[in-house]
Order: C-alpha cells, then structure tokens, then sequence
C-alpha cells in the first residue's frame, strides 16, 4: 500500500505489523512520533501488543531485554540522551546476544543541548556489539525495519535501524507500506533459542572470567562480522517478495569512470544526489551511502571505491581528537588495498545544520587538495567569530 | 571418599524432599545470609518462577561460568535494572499468557540505591513481580562499602571510624517507607533469623497479583565482622532489640509485626560485630552514639508496636520453635 | 544440554542448572561438622543407665512399644521405678534449668503400665541346652536385674531368695500406697515368662550353701541386700519392747496393721525406711509422729553439702510433711527417758555435721540445746545391714561386701554381688543398675562379651544449648491424692499421666544431645551440604553432611538446638602418589 505517511507513523505500522509482544520506550525526541504511533494503533486494536511506558530510557532498554528472553519479539526506540543512557543495556543486550530491533531517530548528543539531527549518538554506542543499519529514507526505513527482526532473530545480534531524526521521522513522504501477509511470510514466528522457561531452566548473564572472556567478546565480534551475510540475505529476499533492496550493505549510485567517490550515511545521500544533478551534472561522480555501519563492511567498502583516485567522506558526527568517526573508520578498511583512494573527512549538518545542495562541489574542491584532507569541518562561519570572543 | 558414597549423596541429593531453587558448589562465603535467603525464598517460590537478579554477591558467586547453581530460569542483566528486566519478563509472560511467577534479587545497593529508580517504576506500573531485596547493609561485593541502607554509625570501608567520625554519619534509608507510599499490595520485611517466616511470606506475596515486595535482612559474616557461624544469631540480635522491625504492609498500611516477646538492649546486637566495635568503649562520642542507636531501636518499636503484648500467638520466639519432625512449613 | 544447541549456550556464556555440582566448595573447609551424640543428662543421671531421652524419642515418634522396649534393654522394672525411684534424671534434666523439668518418671511409669497392661515382651535369644547357669541369691531390684541382663545374652539365671515370692524390699518393704503390689506382679511375670527360674524360701546359711552354688552354677551373684537392722541405742540404753522400723515395716506390709493406735511416735533416721516408717505411723493411726535425723531436709540451704542432706527421697520427705509427720532436722536422740521398761520421753538435741581438716565429716551434738518431748514408743530406722549369715567368709567394706563396680569379689573369680549389699544400692533403681553392670561381669567371666561397658561420657550441658528454639511449657503433673484421703487407706496416691499429658509431656523434652530431626541444619545450610536420608542413619539422625560442599561455616552447629553438631578439626588429607 503506497501512501503518504509521516516517517514515525510509517515506521510505527511497520513495526507494528512485524508483530512485537513488548514494546517499551521513553520519551524523547524525535522518536516520540514512532512510539506513539505504536500506542495508538495497540489502543485502536490494530497491533497485539503490550507497550510499556517506562520511568526512563534505561527501563526501556532492560525491558525490552527482559520481554525477549522471555520469548517475545520486543522492540523500542529512543534517540540522543536515551542512547546514551541505554548504553550499559545496549552493550549487555548485545553480549547476551538478545535479539532486538531499536530504532534510534539519529539526534545531537549534550551538551550543548540540541534536539536536532546528526549521528553523535548511534556512533557513541557503535562498539556495543549491534548491527547499526542507516536509512537513507523513509522506504528503506521501513523496509530496513522489517529486515531487522528478521536479522535479529537469525543472528543472535540486536539490530539498531538508524533514522535521522526530523529529516526522515518528521518528514512526509509517500512510502509503500508491505501488507501484513508480505511481512508473515517474510518474518518467521519470534523464538529465543535461550527462553527463560521454567520447563527448561537456564542461566543467562553469567559471571566469565578471564579465562574465557576472550572468547565470548571475540565470538561477538567474529558473529558481528558474519552478520554482513544475513544482512545481504534478508535484503535479497526482502527484494525476491516486494522488488526493492533497502541497501544492502552500501548503496551506490553514479558511473564506473568515476574518479571521485562521496561516502556518506543516512538520509544527506538524497541530498547529494539531489545536488549531483543540480549543480554538477557532467562530472562522473559516485555516491554511495554505508547502510550497514556495523558490521562494517570493509570488503564491500572495498569493491565500491574500486577505480577511485579520491574518496570524500561526509558524516554527522565527529570524534573530538581524532576528526570524522566514519572517516578514520574507511581510512582504516583501506588501509593497504592497492591503488586505494585518498580519503577526505568532512564533518557536516551537526546539530541539524542544514546541509545545502551547494555541499557538493564544496567536497569536491577537497578532492583538489594537494594532501588528504583528514577532517575539514563544512559551513563553520554562521557564529561570528566576535561572538564568541564576547562569550570568552 | 569413595566413589559409591560419591554418587549415593548425589542420588539422596535429587531426592530431597523439598523444591530447592539453588544448588551447593556457589562460592558464597562461609555463613552468608544472602544465599541462606535465597535458598529459602527460591524453595518457597518452587519451581514454576523466573528470577531476574541484580549485579552483586549473590550473582556473582552463583554462576562464575561455566558454572551456575540455579535450578530455576534465572538471568543477571544489570545492577541497576533488575526491576525493570523482571517487569519486561512479566510483560512477555502476560502477553504470552504463560502462568510463571516473576520474581526479582538485588541486594542493598541495587535497591535502596542504584536501582531505586527502576524499582520504583516497575512498581508504579503495577508489574506482578514480588521483588526481594537481601539487605546486608552494605555494598558487600565490592568490599563493603556504605549504602544508603548501612545503619548509622556503622563502620564500612567508605564509612570508617575514626577519631574523628564514629562510622557512618547517616541515617539507614527508611526504604520500606518510601515502597509504602506505592501503596502496592503487599510489603514485608523478614530477616534469616526466621526462615518459616520467609517462607510464609514469599507464599503470601506469590499469591498476589501486582507488585509486591520482601526485604530480608542477611548478615555477612565478612562485612559485618562476625564468625560465620553467628549469621542467625546476629540477625535474631536484629529483630529482639528493634533494630530490625519485621513487619507486613498491606496497601501501605501496617498490618501486622513479628512482635518481640522479651525486648534485648541494642548492645546485645552491637556487640557481636566489628562494624560496631568503636561504639562498645567508654568514650562520650561511643556513649552517645550507642544510646543514639537504642533510640532508633526504640522509635522502631513505638512506631510499629513491636512489643509483644497479652494474647499475641506468635511472636519472635514462637516464630523460631523447633519440634520434632521440623518446625518450619 | 537440557535440549538446548550448546553453541547457543556458548556464545551467551549461559549455564545449565547442575553445573556448579562440579565445584566442591567442601575443599575450603577448616572445620566439619559432625553429628556427635553426647548422653543427656537424664541418661547420665539414671543409676539404672536408663536413656530418657531415647525412650521419650520414641515415644515423640508415636512408637510407645519402642519406647518400652527402649527402657526394658536396660531396667526389667520401668513400672516400678517409674513410680518408686527418687528420679535423678529429673535432678539432671536441662528443661529444669530453663522452666521444669520433664516428668520422666511419669513417662517411665506410663509405659511400665502399658506393657504390663498389653503384655509386651521383649524378644529374647532361645535357651541353649547347654547354656550356662548362674545363680542369683535375692530376688530384689539386683537380683532381679541381674537375672534379666543374663537371660537377654543367653545364659540362664535361677533366681534364689529366702522368702516364697520375688521382689525382694519392693514386695516386703515399700509402702501399698507408693508401689501396688499387682505392678510388681506384672513386671514379675513378664521376667518368669522369659524363662528366669525362680526358688522361693532358699535362704543362704540354711537352706543354700555358697560353696554348692559355686560348685554347681557357672557364676555366683550375691545380691542379698541389707537385712538387718543396724544396732541401735542412745548411750546403751533403749527400751525392753524395742522393735526396728524395717520390721514393723514389713509387718504392716504382711497383715496390714501396726501397733501404733494413739501413740506419740518418735522415729530415729534420715532414710527412706524412715520415711516410709513415719508414715505408716501415721496411717496406723498415731497422735503424732516425729522423724529425727541427723542431717538437713533435703535441698535446705544449711546442710554443708550433699552428704548432709537426709538421704530419703525428697518427694517422700515432702509427702510425709504434708500428711502430719514433724520432721526434725539436724537433731538427735539424746537421752531416752524411760520409766520401768516403758518410754516416757526423749531428749532431742541441736546436731551439726563439720568438716575436719582431712575432709572427714564429723558431727557435734550442741551442749545447751536440749528439749525433751513427750513420747510413747522411739522406732530406729537407722539403716540396715548385710546379713553376713552364710558368707561370713567374704571381704568385707564398712557393713558391705567389698566389691569393683562390677560387683567382682577380689580373690573370688565366679562370685559377684550387687544391690545394697555391695553399698551401691539406696534406690530401686541403682540396685537394678549394679545388678546390670554385675551381669556384664558375669557375661565377661563366661566369655560371653570381650570387654565391659565404657565409662559414661560427659552429659551435654544446658550452656551447650540453643535454647530459643524452645518455648515454655508447664510440666505436666497430676495432682496427688488429698491427704486427708490419701492416709485412710493404702491405694497409690500419685496417679499417672493420661495419654493426652503424656503427649504434651514428651514434647517438651529437649532431646540433648540427639537429634530432634528439627531439619534446622537442613533449613540454615547455606550451602545445602544437609541432606535428609529417608531412614534413619547409623547415627540416629536423618541427615547427613555432604563435606563435597560443606564449607564448615558452623552454621549447622551454632543453631542445633540439643547440640547434636560438633565442629572438629578438619583432617588434614594425607598425601598420595610417590612416597
């Protein structure tokens, strides 16, 4: 069903026809608009569903845990703060290999305040051991939704689906909504193959020691890793049923010929495509977009940039000390690949700064430096420099 | 010892004729109240129960991987996030209609503490869960020191006494207090030194549907600085000067008290630990806060009216009888 | 696996319910528990060697006959003593350190009476044909005890004594009113029906020669008892129509009457003879009765010490009070006042007992103290001694024979004796004790056992105790008959417990010492290292420790409520492989 939905409302039906048992979630924003677009569809009848309005994000996190191990497909949703305040969850939910779907609706992370969009938070938790899936839309939000409790549930790893917060869940767009049908027969039953049953008595969270926490981080690693095929399966499948990909692992767009490739995740893609036929239209240009974070597909990574002289890498995000996160990140996956591109860091649309059309030949011109730029920081002149030297 | 006699306590130990929710083979200290109490919660509970615990002693010394002595389903998440773990498991089982009990362990610290906060919002949302927190008055695995529940005066690595400072400065949260102004159906303390008592309240409190909640006081020989041994009589210490009212709340309101038949002086309680070794001398700061701790002990026992009176058919001798045949049901 | 992928298990470090069975925690283990049955003090007490504790185990379990069998295996006698004996083991009782004592001698007599009542036996091993023979001159207490133990371990005892039925002072002496006499008969019969021959009116000197026994039998027990009356005089003088207590005694038993109508009676002794003498005289109608003694009431304050406290049960002192007897303690027979042949009065004085500077005691008679009372006839009851007729030949200690405690005669191997006469008597029940250990003497003589019983062990004290697992509870007695109908006639006057105070009675035993199979160490063991066995071990008790897991935190032993647990050293494990 093809129809104009708000991002959240979109997600909310997705999710909700994914069938979850527990749903818990915390106010905040942007993601408010999802949970409670689940709410209402729980109180209109329209989802089985038991939403649990908890005392914090923190709650909601251990809720949702406990919802899943007790065999029930759960599900949440949060933003910025409540990322971070989930984060001790996130790491154990991930460690006890607890099958989730969270959406984050990608936000700013304090201080100072803001409640706008870029990717600090999701890239404050990428070490937890989730799979981390960008949404260049609110089709691939939804689809990428849909995708994710079925990873999560072949995989044993807990699926964060990245929405930029405002951009795509406050945005209304027409978006196919997959029938409930399309997603029963794509999505099995919900099991746990470690279910807290009585009949069966487990212990789940277990004090390891040094003699074998090694290993279980390095099985989470190395089943991370592995996930990338489960993520490209359900992506082909979910194309076989409904004839659209979410993604894959990185989605790329523009001619072989190209020489020089931008890099980005989430929804600035649509804005750089947009800009790509705007304002550059006779210069070979790749865009690609990382939908799949973590695991991060260095292989893919790989392939894409083959016959690239110049890679720029844009990202909401920044490591402070270091520069772009996403950038040190690809620097590394290229690091001895022969006839690798240089790679330049841009840091852009912080905080919900808007990111214009006229970004694009702004990263180009970084591709004409002389040296890799390692993190140019776009579009800092809107603070006058005297202001701040009033407030020092 | 031979391998037959091996395998035949073995075989005697599957055949006990009782439900116990723990095995032996825990590295619990020698006399810890803590895994007395669980054992004694987790037999009353029986079998048909999943248990959500917290960070601390208690998750720590019974399931050091590959290992657990858990008969029961059980899982550790977080210190702090007991609560709402087990609210999440109540979610699902509901939502599944399955008919399992959630319960819930922290110790002090995961209650009075860090996960105050989720505590607070599991009960609020009305979540069937009877939650059990194993007061030992300290953060005991990380080497005892003080939580909001450490009694005043007490000496705890973070709380020593000193010349300067007689322990801990603070009051004992009044916790039970605040998990009253829930108004949830049922709360309770109890204490090791009764385990009939326990149990009847673990019974009474599984019987309920909604939130509910049993706070056990447990000695740890370790933090409290008594023989092993002493656990019991230590915690009876408790209960017989008024320093540990057990009592029954119903809705918030008080229902009924374990009332004290022969009223001890707090020294009697005092004396048989070392965190309270600097209050036994002569010196005015020990005089005075000894008689400060008989004054807590006797606002105890005005505020629940703990002394026993004419008529009372059980009270803390009667609730502790033996008999032939076992006492405790 | 519990049905579940064990690599599911493993890349959540999950745990299946059992693992940690395989970590024995029992290796941090300093000190172990063990069960460690010390006698209760009841059981240390009994002269008879009775377990109180054990029998009323039994009867706690609702096994009545268990319990009997328990006393019998020890006392043939248990409806007798539990009425006549002065009950030690009440004295040692720990519940009497906490409200009172239990009323052992109740529950005793109870199932004294149930047997009798039932005819329970007790099973015995078949008579061989050429089983030894033993003979057993008296067939009192001792004799009577003796007699039992030896039939129990398969040697056939024939019992000898000068008068024409068995019982010895139990049927001659002890008042009607204390000890029917169809009791005695009960337990007579149940011992005959056992196979103990019995030849009444054999008296030694007379009718019976020790060197024919000894020739004729395998072994020889003496236990003869005290017949005669220790010469009595106050400075030689005494009256022409003198007759000793003992005597009236057994005369009032025999034909019912004593010749004591309307006379002011002074009765001279501290004993139970006494006793018994001063209230037949008050039951034979008597104006009044006085009892003189030498020594303090029993328990007064003022005695110097045990040995100075008159040696007549208290209880019977007490009744003997209560029905009109005027004790006089610390005094003594001074001066007879005698006109004619006939008593007109006696000079009573102020007695004390001292101890001399090698612990002797010594007693000084107070110059200035003396009172005379008006008095018709003086009854000495001063005690009894060995009638030597017959054996005049044999060691002798003070007025006894001399004697191990064994009852073995130095110089005389196959000659034992036993009760009174050997001076370790004073109670029905230390005579039915002498004649048991005189019994395991004579089954060591015949080869019959390899070594005599051990020395008693130290009795588990109240401090050893956990007293707050017991509640107060009042002890249950039945009230005596009322005096003024208890001295009209000669029916018991101390009646028994019925079945519903029997009950309460027993459950207020503590059992020290033993296991009450309370489950406290099954509920407290924070390690779960007490396990409950479905029968009952080696050891009495239904648990055992499981020292794979037992971390010896003494939990089990600080809260045993009888003090059944005793922490000990851990053995040190010794080392194996190359050596």
């Amino acid at each position: 069903m093809r129809a104009a939905f708000e991002g959240s409302q979109a997600i909310a039906r997705a999710v909700a026809r994914c069938r979850p048992q527990v749903v818990a979630a915390y106010p905040i924003t942007p993601q408010t608009h999802i949970v409670e677009g689940i709410a209402k569809l729980v109180a209109d009848g329209e989802a089985d569903c038991e939403v649990v309005s908890v005392e914090s994000e923190f709650a909601a996190a251990s809720v949702v845990l406990g919802a899943a191990v007790a065999g029930s497909r759960a599900y949440t949703a949060t933003a910025s703060q409540g990322v971070l305040l989930m984060a001790e969850v996130l790491y154990n939910i991930a460690g006890m290999r607890v099958p989730l779907v969270l959406t984050c609706a990608n936000r700013a992370v304090s201080a100072p305040i803001n409640i706008w969009n870029d990717h600090q938070d999701a890239m404050a938790v990428r070490d937890a051991g989730w799979i981390q899936l960008f949404c260049t839309d609110n089709q691939e939000a939804v689809d990428t939704t849909i995708q994710a409790f079925r990873i999560t549930q072949e995989t044993e790893l807990p699926v964060m689906v990245c929405v930029d917060g405002f951009i795509l869940t406050h945005l209304f767009e027409p978006v196919d909504l997959p029938s409930q049908e399309q997603i029963d027969m794509f999505l099995p039953p919900y099991r746990f193959s470690r279910t807290l049953d009585p009949r069966r008595p487990l212990t789940l969270g277990t004090l390891v020691g040094p003699e074998h926490y090694t290993e279980v981080r390095a099985q989470l690693h190395g089943d991370l890793e592995a996930a990338a095929e489960a993520i490209l399966k359900a992506d082909a499948d979910w194309a076989d049923l409904v004839g659209r990909r979410a993604g894959g692992l990185i989605k790329s767009d523009g001619p072989h010929t190209a020489r020089i490739g931008v890099l980005t995740l989430g929804s600035v893609y649509g804005t750089l495509q947009e800009a790509a036929r705007e304002l550059v239209p006779d210069t070979p240009l790749r865009l690609m977009a990382l939908r799949c974070f973590r695991p991060f597909p260095a292989e893919a990574l790989r392939a894409a940039v083959d016959g690239l002289t110049d890679l720029v890498v844009l990202e909401r995000a920044i490591g402070p000390g270091m520069g772009g996160i996403l950038a040190t990140e690809v620097r590394a996956a290229l690091a001895g690949l022969r006839d690798a591109p240089r790679v330049h860091g841009a840091v852009a649309g912080l905080g919900g700064r808007d990111i214009p059309l006229d970004i694009l030949p702004r990263l180009l011109a970084l591709a004409d430096a002389a040296e890799p730029v390692r993190c140019s920081v776009i579009d800092l002149q809107k603070m006058p420099p005297a202001r701040l030297g009033a407030d020092r | 010892m031979s391998k037959t006699t091996v395998l035949d306590l073995r075989e005697l130990r599957r055949r006990q004729p009782r439900f116990t929710g723990m095995d032996p083979g825990h590295r619990a200290c020698q006399g810890c109240g803590q895994s007395l109490a669980a054992h004694i919660v987790t037999e009353a509970a029986g079998p048909d129960v999943i248990v959500a615990n917290a960070t601390g002693c208690l998750e720590v010394f019974s399931t050091p991987w590959p290992q657990t002595a858990w008969r029961v389903p059980w899982i550790h998440s977080l210190f702090e996030n007991a609560a709402a773990l087990a609210a999440g498991i109540e979610t699902a089982l509901k939502q599944q209609g399955r008919p399992t009990k959630m319960l819930a362990f922290a110790g002090d610290g995961g209650t009075f503490d860090i996960g105050f906060q989720t505590l607070s919002g599991m009960i609020e949302r009305g979540h069937n869960v009877l939650y059990v927190c194993f007061d030992n008055e300290a953060y005991m695995n990380t080497g005892v020191q003080r939580s909001s529940s450490t009694p005043h005066a007490a000496a705890t690595t973070t709380s020593p006494a000193g010349r300067m400072r007689p322990g801990k400065r603070h009051l004992k949260k009044d916790l039970l207090a605040i998990i009253a102004a829930h108004h949830l159906p049922y709360a309770a303390t109890a204490t090791v030194a009764y385990p009939g008592d326990i149990k009847a309240k673990v019974r009474r409190a599984m019987a309920i549907e909604g939130p509910t909640f049993l706070m056990i006081h447990a000695p740890c020989p370790l933090g409290w600085v008594h023989a092993p041994e002493l656990t019991i009589k230590v915690a009876r210490a408790g209960v017989e000067t008024g320093l540990t009212p057990i009592v029954e709340l119903e809705r918030g309101k008080l229902v009924s008290v374990l009332p004290i038949r022969e009223k001890r002086p707090v020294t009697d309680y005092l004396r048989l630990q070392g965190r309270f070794r600097h209050l036994l001398g002569d010196d005015p700061v020990a005089v005075q806060e000894r008689e400060h701790l008989q004054a807590l002990a006797d606002h105890n026992i005005e505020t629940y009216g703990l002394l026993a009176r004419e008529g009372d058919v059980r009270d803390s001798v009667t609730a502790a009888l033996v008999r032939r045949g076992g006492a405790i049901r | 696996m519990n049905g579940y992928d064990p690599a599911s298990l493993a890349r959540a470090a999950a745990a299946l319910p059992g693992s940690s069975l395989d970590y024995e925690v029992g290796s941090w283990r300093e000190l172990r528990p063990v069960h460690d049955h010390r006698p209760a003090p009841c059981h240390i007490h009994c002269p008879a060697g009775e377990d109180a504790q054990a029998y009323i185990q039994k009867v706690q379990e609702g096994d009545l006959e268990g319990a009997w069998a328990t006393i019998a295996a020890f006392n043939p006698l248990p409806a007798v003593t539990g009425r006549i004996c002065p009950h030690p083991c009440e004295e040692g009782c720990n519940r009497g350190r906490f409200d009172e004592p239990l009323n052992i001698h109740a529950i005793e007599r109870f199932l004294g009476d149930m047997a009798n009542a039932r005819g329970w036996r007790l099973e015995m091993p078949p008579l061989a044909e050429e089983a030894p023979e033993v003979a057993i001159v008296g067939a009192g207490p001792a004799g009577l005890a003796a007699a039992w133990h030896l039939r129990r371990a398969g040697v056939k005892p024939v019992l000898f004594d000068r008068y024409p039925l068995a019982g010895g002072l139990l049927r001659t002496a002890i008042p009607l009113y204390r000890l029917p006499r169809q009791v005695l008969d009960g337990e007579l019969e149940r011992l005959f029906d056992a196979g103990i021959t019995f030849r009444g009116q054999m008296k030694l000197g007379r009718d019976l020669f020790l060197n024919e026994l000894e020739q004729e039998y395998a072994a020889v027990v003496l236990a003869v008892g005290l017949q005669k009356p220790r010469p009595w005089s106050v400075d030689g003088a005494a009256p022409g129509d003198l007759r000793y207590g003992l005597a009236l005694l057994e005369e009032w038993i025999d034909v019912g009457a004593a010749p004591l109508e309307g006379k002011i009676v002074v009765v001279h002794g501290g004993g139970n003879t006494a006793v018994d003498v001063a209230r037949m005289a008050i039951r034979a109608g008597a104006r009044e009765v006085h009892l003189v003694t030498t020594r303090a009431l029993p328990g007064a304050a003022d005695a110097i010490g045990p040995e100075d406290h008159m040696q007549a049960f208290p209880r019977e002192v007490q009744q003997a009070i209560e029905e009109g007897v005027v004790v006089h303690p610390h005094t003594t027979p001074a001066r007879l006042i005698i006109r004619g042949a006939r008593l007109k009065a006696v000079e009573l004085a102020a007695i004390r007992a001292f101890k001399d500077e090698r612990g002797r005691t010594k007693r000084v008679t107070f110059e200035g103290t003396e009172r005379v009372i008006e008095a018709d006839v003086v009854i000495p009851a001063t005690g009894e001694i060995v009638d030597h007729e017959g054996i005049e030949m044999l060691p002798r200690w003070r007025d006894y024979l001399a004697s191990d405690r064994f009852g073995r005669i130095e110089g005389r191997p196959g000659l034992f004796t036993a009760g009174d006469a050997s001076g370790r008597g004073g109670s029905v029940s230390a005579a039915v004790g002498d004649g048991r250990r005189a019994a395991m003497a004579v089954l060591l003589h015949l080869h019959r056992i390899a070594a005599l019983p051990e020395e008693d062990a130290e009795a588990v004290s109240v401090e050893a105790l956990q007293l707050y697992y017991f509640d107060h509870a009042p002890r249950q007695e039945p009230p005596l008959r009322p005096v003024a109908e208890r001295i009209r006639d000669e029916k018991e006057i101390e009646p028994g417990l019925d079945a519903a105070a029997l009950e309460r009675e027993v459950q207020r035993c503590f059992s020290c010492g033993n296991c009450l199979a309370c489950d406290n160490c099954w509920n407290l063991c924070p390690d779960f290292a007490v396990l409950k066995t479905e029968e009952p071990t080696e050891d009495g008790s239904c648990y055992v420790f499981d020292y794979d897991f037992c971390k010896g935190c003494g939990l089990c032993a600080a809260e045993c409520p009888t003090a059944f647990i005793r922490m000990v050293d851990e053995p040190t494990p010794a080392f194996g492989g190359a050596g």
